[in-house]
């Protein structure tokens, strides 16, 4: 049985993230358990024209290679990677897992070298995506690991990730259109600020965003997605910062982050738990101290944390911010290996402020500063909504 | 719970079906559920210092893809596909399936269209493997679909596929070694005669097996295995025959199939059940009409047939042939999209002659 949400899912990746059409080569990657959508995927791909090619990857296969692996081996680029990177028009990865903490026995200095290896494929990735020649999107299965991540069973978490995509409104894909139209909207208007201030508990921190370009993320490269970024200037960050909810990367979480920022740097650190991390991280290169992004979530079909930073960074009523690398197309000059990404939730008294003057107040946009509304729309009478 | 049948098996067919070296790529290739012995092997692969590459499968992918692909999505050769054929130095490709009629709803045109787009790749495949540049096997993983179609049960399934490939045994490897050295015989034997006949029940064929050389299939290529097999010489073989055991063909039940040959090619073909569908095949191409393959099973811990071809062509005591595609190495010339084999019984009174003189009876060679 096919649930309607997981093609309603396929056919706005294949559609509107991916618009594939004719001839488009499109690599559809994920794990064996998201078969449901890797199918409908590839239906949808079909429909469009495109030459789907399926990469499934297997419960346990990566961790008993990097377990096993000599240095030598871990170290070694398949010879066809770039190739393959070459050769197609759009990729899709469909996350999913068996267990979220599969790889936490894995010494991190193995997946290090591991990362460095494929690194020159990233970066023919990042090439490629820059020049406008490779469309790709990153998307989710709902599956029993991130469900119990979130805390949820997996019906609950089913109606999440399906409400999040807005898969149960009769034509998403034209809801998705409307927003992208109103985001760039609101990108036009943010983009005219010179300074924001973001204000919360235990946060008071001043940025500078003057001559960065604002992005909105519309619902491409990430589904579900809804959110506006920008790389703040590099030298210009002040003030304190605490993260409302833990800061998750790699498998692992930090919780209760509090930064405090001078002339563009952290210097000052703390965490209730995963202090030695953090400030690991935070030592990896130059540019790990400074931000590269910050971001506000627009989607207010996504109103919990579940520690899976696909859905967590767009939270409507947030505002996340990156350490570490940024995207130049926002401007950003940052670089480094790390991209933390850590949410700062503004609905309960949080404010921001541009060049002096309250715009946002309580996870809303204020109507004299961006009167569109950014929720999705009522999903109404139309097919059903699986709950 | 592993089965340690398992890891045998992988330890089996990375050491000594295809001898994988350090440095080597592998790819691993086969359906998702497949995974216990795919995760086997990319331990035994890693451990001996060879790259894993696994590609894995889904039958519903693949599947919506053959019912729904148009013409050209059918045709189309990427860059990805080459790749997969040009790059790894070995190849294993492991048979399993949720369900083997997965593909019974594909329009059967589709599916030949598909492998005449691949035919080059195809045979670019067996160039490698010919010139040695790449290694090749095939093998079994023992899951409830072939059960159901073998009509037993999981565990008594299993415990078929993994006694035909003598993985009990204390030193699997020291088996098929000895088994190869029986069966080289055999094909020293064959290799002298130019005329093989083959008589059986509803069955007088003659192939010209002249000038060909005959294949020692001792758990390289195919694993079980167990069969001598060559390819005949194309325009010669005559007569008829009538195959004792089903056929399946892609998912396909095809049944009591006879067959009737002039100047090598099918004149005339029946089947019980599945006839539009082989005639079908038969017409796909020019080769499909022609044999590509003639051989003797000669695995004795099979006996009874399965559905499934690897073990039934294997059965001690059968001959099959093949339509379609010749083995170039053993001097076959045949080139075709299609390689269908069709078991033979001649275990029940059925005689084999080569140049005129009694070489096998019941199935046993003298």
């Amino acid at each position: 049985v096919i649930d309607p949400r997981v093609q309603r899912l396929a056919e706005v990746v294949a559609g509107h993230s991916l618009s594939l059409g004719e001839g488009d080569l499109v690599l559809i990657q994920g794990p064996a358990l998201a078969e449901p959508l890797l199918a409908e995927l590839t239906r949808a791909a079909l429909e469009c024209g495109a030459v789907p090619r399926v990469r499934v990857s297997l419960d346990g296969i990566d961790a008993a290679f990097l377990s096993r692996a000599s240095d030598e081996q871990l170290a070694w680029l398949p010879p066809f990677a770039i190739e393959e990177m070459d050769a197609i028009a759009a990729r899709v990865s469909v996350h999913g897992a068996w267990n979220t903490r599969e790889l936490s026995a894995i010494d991190p200095g193995r997946l290090a070298i591991r990362q460095a290896s494929v690194r020159p494929v990233t970066d023919r990735f990042m090439q490629r995506s820059a020049a406008g020649d490779l469309r790709w999107c990153v998307t989710a299965f709902p599956c029993e690991a991130f469900a119990q991540e979130s805390d949820m069973s997996l019906d609950a978490y089913e109606r999440f990730v399906f409400a999040a995509g807005w898969l149960d409104l009769p034509d998403p894909v034209a809801a998705w259109r409307e927003f992208s139209v109103r985001l760039e909207a609101l990108c036009d208007v943010l983009s005219r600020v010179r300074t924001l201030r973001v204000l919360a508990p235990d946060t008071d921190l001043t940025l500078s965003v003057a001559d960065r370009t604002w992005v909105a993320s519309k619902g491409e490269r990430n589904f579900p997605d809804g959110e506006v970024f920008t790389g703040p200037v590099e030298t210009q960050t002040a003030g304190d910062v605490r993260f409302s909810f833990p800061a998750v990367i790699g498998g692992r979480e930090v919780e209760d982050v509090r930064l405090r920022f001078e002339g563009g740097r952290v210097v000052r650190s703390e965490a209730a738990a995963g202090q030695d991390y953090l400030r690991r991280m935070l030592a990896l290169d130059d540019g790990s101290t400074v931000l590269g992004e910050f971001a506000i979530g627009t989607n207010y079909a996504i109103d919990r944390f579940t520690k899976h930073v696909l859905f967590d960074e767009k939270i409507g009523g947030t505002c996340h911010m990156a350490l570490g690398a940024g995207y130049p197309d926002t401007g950003s000059l940052n670089t480094s290996a790390l991209h933390w990404d850590m949410v700062c939730d503004l609905r309960d008294g949080g404010e921001i402020h541009a060049d002096g003057e309250p715009i946002y107040r309580d996870g809303r946009f204020l109507p004299g500063f961006f009167a569109q509304p950014l929720d999705p729309p009522n999903p109404g009478p139309g097919p059903g909504s699986g709950s | 719970v592993l089965d340690p049948r398992l890891t045998t098996l992988a330890e089996l067919l990375c050491r000594y079906s295809l001898d994988v070296k350090a440095g080597e790529l592998v790819l691993v290739e086969g359906p998702a559920l497949a995974q216990p012995l795919m995760l086997e092997l990319v331990k035994t692969i890693t451990d001996l210092g060879a790259h894993p590459m696994v590609r894995p499968r889904l039958e519903r992918v693949d599947a919506l893809f053959m019912e729904r692909a148009s013409r050209a999505q059918l045709e189309a050769v990427t860059r990805l596909d080459e790749l997969e054929v040009e790059l790894p130095s070995k190849h294993l490709v492991v048979w399993a399936n949720a369900n083997t009629r997965y593909l019974s709803s594909a329009p059967s045109q589709n599916l030949a269209i598909r492998s005449a787009a691949f035919r080059s790749l195809f045979d670019r495949s067996l160039e490698r493997i010919a010139k040695g540049e790449a290694g090749w096997c095939g093998t079994c993983f023992p899951c409830h679909a072939a059960a159901q179609d073998a009509g037993m049960s999981l565990a008594e399934w299993e415990d078929f596929v993994f006694a035909a490939g003598h993985l009990g045994d204390p030193d699997p490897i020291a088996f098929w070694r000895q088994q190869s050295a029986r069966q080289a015989a055999i094909a020293e034997r064959l290799g002298a005669v130019r005329e093989l006949r083959m008589v059986a029940d509803g069955t007088d064929l003659t192939v010209d097996v002249g000038g060909r050389l005959w294949m020692n299939a001792d758990g390289r290529e195919n694993f079980p295995d167990g069969e001598v097999y060559t390819s005949p010489v194309e325009t010669a073989t005559r007569g008829h025959v009538s195959f004792s055991f089903d056929a399946p063909y892609n998912g396909r039940d095809v049944s009591g199939v006879r067959l009737w040959f002039e100047d090598g090619r099918v004149v005339r073909e029946e089947a019980g059940r599945g006839a539009d569908y082989l005639t079908e095949m038969l017409d796909q191409d020019a080769g499909a009409r022609y044999l590509g393959e003639v051989a003797f099973g000669l695995n004795d811990e099979i006996q009874t047939a399965t559905r499934d071809t690897l073990f039934d062509e294997k059965i001690g005591g059968t001959f099959h042939v093949a339509l379609g595609m010749a083995f170039p190495a053993a001097g076959g010339s045949n080139s075709s999209g299609l390689h269908w084999d069709m078991v033979c019984d001649l275990r029940d009174g059925g005689e084999v002659y080569g140049d005129g003189e009694l070489v096998a009876r019941d199935g046993r060679f003298l």
